[in-house]
């Protein structure tokens, strides 16, 4: 055999290859080249071992990734402290306040982007991205959502995003067919706006079979979630041009209704309940439905951890016509990110640690745990994993259309301070301690005197990089 | 009731005991004293300045710092606390008009008065059937003491399970009573504060009851084998003699009681987070709020500061009482030595 390479051998491979590269194939490639891309600008970047801030339920599912990366760079996350996600944003503050060099990267909501920047905490991490050659590649305007005032500030690992699950076992019951149609004179379909939602919970609810219809939480931490969906649905938006409050408008009024109208179909003990208390009812099916994060379609459809898989059926967040045009908006709160420490010494190496876990290949491996469900899908690529698939079965393209229409809480600086008074308040309405047309317009006064202390001027300068975090799309396509 | 012969003080003026050695006047035993003072006195020294050394050396500059943030308007958004911008007395002016502390206070004074009265009565209910030795005695005080030791939050957690609307609490309560108890313990405004009450009295009755243990385990036998001889009930030995002698330390565990539980924040916190509403939004819990939620850290400090001074008035008038309840048993005790002598 010949070792002589032929000229035309080489015209002819050079043909193939050209021609192949232009099929949508090459997929391992370009993740390969991701890769690579990252571990020649991290091992530029010297190496030392990394010490972050994150909660072990999330670590976990990250760890196994480590050992490829510090084999590649000499350095890896050395240790971690072990924190929830949602005492993070105190303790990253705290860092903020002492100017504290300790902690190189903090695993913790996006949302809090603006707050942690304002304080001086955040590294942007656009020009390790261009060294590295990375992009996070999200689904729909997802991507933006790490974004704040034009600098990319933190690398997600999780697409946190709120999708509507109801039990088609339920629904697919042809006595209740009937009795549905006969009293409502429509045939039971699935949701498309909160009102039919509310009528389908209140078909539903059988508190006598153990069975409280509504899934949805209401406690006062996390309660405010759902508000916002109702809120932003109608066509509401919580401050105009010059940073004045604009919920107490019909909006606003429609979304305090529609909160509040799910009492009727909530357990009573809902204003108490958390996630804790919340997600075993989903997976043992003594809900109908809810807007849940989407960690728990993982959770369902594990019929080793829950009694429900292939029970539910996953699909868009209800929209509202309210606005006069039907507008659909999920809620992407908490979005886990990786946020790098500015006053860190290895700033640099931890922007390519979290790009590292950001990676197509990396992300399928941290998304695609079924054990661990606390990374949900968020990269275009993983609409397309098997290993994704395995996880979230049936509930996958029901993320992709609510990623579409992610929105975001108030992503401005003081979100914490924002959403408590609001959540207070609706909180304090729920449960009978305040009249429900008080709510706003209190929320609305506390909320004033917030602008005021935290700067007109500099919270208008924000509002073009929260604006930029909504949808482009009403109906996902 | 007519007033009973032997009451405490009574018995204790009119009784003879035996003489101590103190009133020999021995006079070998006046430089053993005074050597025995000494050591005393340089006891309280050495634990004294270790004391004073930590307050100088560490509450001191925080005290300082918080002072430091009362007075400036530091935000965490605005650069430097070091060139935060003086604001005099506005913080606190801002602190005392905020209806959302005065009702924490109101919360906080109703919490930490409930369950003092909770932890007193059943911890002083113990200590009464325990305080004369019985066999099996160290294990039930081991019992007792054991929610004591527990973490808060473990008592907070282990709560919550116990107290879901089908929870084993209501499930006892529904048998105990012959029907369905459905008590929202963890969900209903008008009784969350409740809740964490309860759960406080759990976790502290071991204070109490170690407290009157130690107290009665002090009182003098003689009194009540005196009212005994004269025929009194156990009642009245217990309402004449038992309790005014026991009244300072009543006092004493009353107080320390309820200033600690002014400060409770684990369980409030782990299980409400304010709400149900704003029903468990107590002193501690919008502290922390104000602080580390919407990061107003000058606004905290002036709060601290607020609560401090009203913690402070509280304490002076606690001292005032304990000092009244010391004169009157130090009376009773020195009129006793009196008609010893």
């Amino acid at each position: 055999m010949s070792n002589k390479i032929s000229r035309r051998s080489v015209v002819n491979g050079g043909l193939t290859m050209a021609a192949l590269s232009s099929l949508p194939m090459p997929r391992m490639a370009f993740a390969a080249s991701e890769e690579e891309g990252i571990i020649a600008a991290a091992k530029s970047a010297g190496g030392t071992d990394l010490k972050g801030m994150i909660w072990s339920n999330y670590y976990v599912a990250m760890k196994p990734t480590v050992p490829a990366f510090k084999q590649a760079t000499g350095y890896g996350v050395g240790s971690i402290q072990d924190i929830s996600v949602f005492s993070i944003p105190q303790r990253a503050m705290a860092e903020a306040i002492t100017r504290s060099p300790e902690f190189d990267f903090f695993h913790l909501d996006s949302n809090m982007i603006p707050s942690l920047a304002s304080a001086g905490l955040l590294e942007p991490l656009d020009k390790y991205m261009d060294k590295a050659g990375f992009k996070l590649n999200a689904v729909g305007n997802f991507g933006n959502f790490m974004k704040y005032k034009g600098n990319t500030y933190g690398i997600v690992t999780d697409g946190n995003v709120h999708v509507h699950m109801c039990r088609k076992d339920m629904m697919e019951n042809p006595e209740e067919q009937k009795g549905f149609e006969d009293k409502h004179g429509k045939k039971m379909a699935y949701p498309e706006t909160w009102e039919d939602d509310q009528r389908l919970m209140e078909w539903f609810h059988r508190p006598d079979k153990g069975i409280w219809s509504s899934g949805n939480l209401r406690n006062r931490p996390n309660g405010v979630t759902w508000w916002y969906m109702y809120f932003y649905s109608a066509g509401g938006f919580p401050f105009d041009d010059d940073m004045n409050p604009t919920l107490n408008t019909p909006a606003g009024n429609y979304a305090v209704e529609t909160y509040l109208n799910m009492k009727k179909v909530s357990h009573p003990e809902a204003p108490g309940w958390g996630t804790p208390q919340m997600i075993p009812r989903i997976a043992s099916g003594k809900i109908y439905s809810c807007q849940y994060w989407d960690g728990a379609i993982g959770l369902n459809e594990n019929p080793k951890k829950s009694k429900t898989a292939g029970k539910y059926t996953y699909g868009l967040i209800p929209g509202s016509d309210f606005s006069g045009k039907r507008m659909h908006r999920s809620i992407s709160s908490p979005v886990a990110a990786i946020l790098v420490n500015r006053y860190s010494k290895n700033k640099e190496r931890a922007a390519y640690m979290a790009m590292w876990w950001a990676t197509q290949k990396n992300s399928e491996t941290i998304v695609g745990d079924n054990v661990n469900t606390f990374h949900d899908p968020w990269h275009v690529a993983h609409f397309k994993s098997d290993k994704v698939y395995q996880t979230y079965k049936a509930g996958l393209p029901a993320i992709n259309s609510c990623l579409q229409v992610a929105s975001p809480p108030i992503y401005l600086t003081g979100l914490l301070e924002f959403q408590d008074q609001l959540a207070k308040n609706l909180s304090e309405a729920y449960v009978g301690q305040r009249k429900a047309k008080d709510v706003l317009p209190e929320t609305e006064k506390a909320w004033k005197k917030i602008v005021r202390k935290i700067g007109k001027k500099k919270l208008k300068a924000e509002l073009a990089s929260y604006k930029a975090l909504f949808p482009k799309v009403n109906v996902p396509g | 009731m007519p007033p009973f012969p032997g009451s405490a003080l009574s018995l204790l003026q009119n009784m003879n005991s035996s003489p101590t050695s103190n009133t020999n006047g021995s006079t070998k035993s006046r430089p053993r004293q005074l050597v025995q003072a000494r050591a005393v006195q340089r006891f309280k020294w050495s634990v004294l300045s270790v004391l004073i050394v930590v307050l100088v050396a560490v509450l001191f500059p925080v005290l300082m710092l918080q002072l430091y943030f009362s007075f400036h308007g530091y935000s965490v958004y605005g650069g430097s606390w070091w060139d935060a911008e003086f604001v005099g007395l506005e913080l606190f002016e801002e602190v005392v008009t905020d209806p959302r502390l005065g009702w924490a206070i109101i919360r906080s004074l109703l919490f930490a008065t409930g369950s003092t009265i909770g932890c007193f009565v059943i911890g002083f209910g113990l200590a009464l059937l325990m305080y004369r030795p019985f066999r099996g005695q160290a294990f039930y005080y081991i019992l007792f003491i054991l929610p004591m030791l527990t973490v808060p939050i473990v008592i907070a957690y282990t709560g919550e399970m116990l107290l879901y609307q089908k929870g084993p609490v209501n499930d006892l309560l529904s048998s105990i009573f012959g029907r369905q108890v459905n008590i929202l313990w963890l969900a209903n405004a008008d009784t969350a504060l409740l809740t964490v009450m309860v759960l406080e009295v759990w976790n502290w009755v071991p204070f109490s009851f170690i407290i009157m243990m130690a107290g009665l385990a002090a009182l003098p036998d003689e009194p009540i084998e005196a009212a005994k001889i004269l025929g009194a009930s156990k009642w009245r030995v217990f309402v004449e003699i038992q309790l005014p002698l026991l009244r300072p330390v009543i006092v004493l565990a009353l107080i320390l009681r309820f200033l600690e539980a002014i400060a409770e924040f684990p369980k409030a916190w782990s299980l409400f987070q304010g709400g149900p509403g704003s029903a468990t939004e107590t002193i501690p819990t919008y502290l922390y709020i104000v602080t580390w939620q919407y990061f107003e850290i000058s606004k905290g400090a002036a709060m601290s500061y607020v609560i401090l001074l009203i913690m402070v008035a509280i304490v002076l008038l606690a001292i005032q009482i304990l000092r009244r309840e010391k004169i009157g048993l130090d009376q009773i005790y020195d009129s006793r030595k009196e008609t010893t002598a």
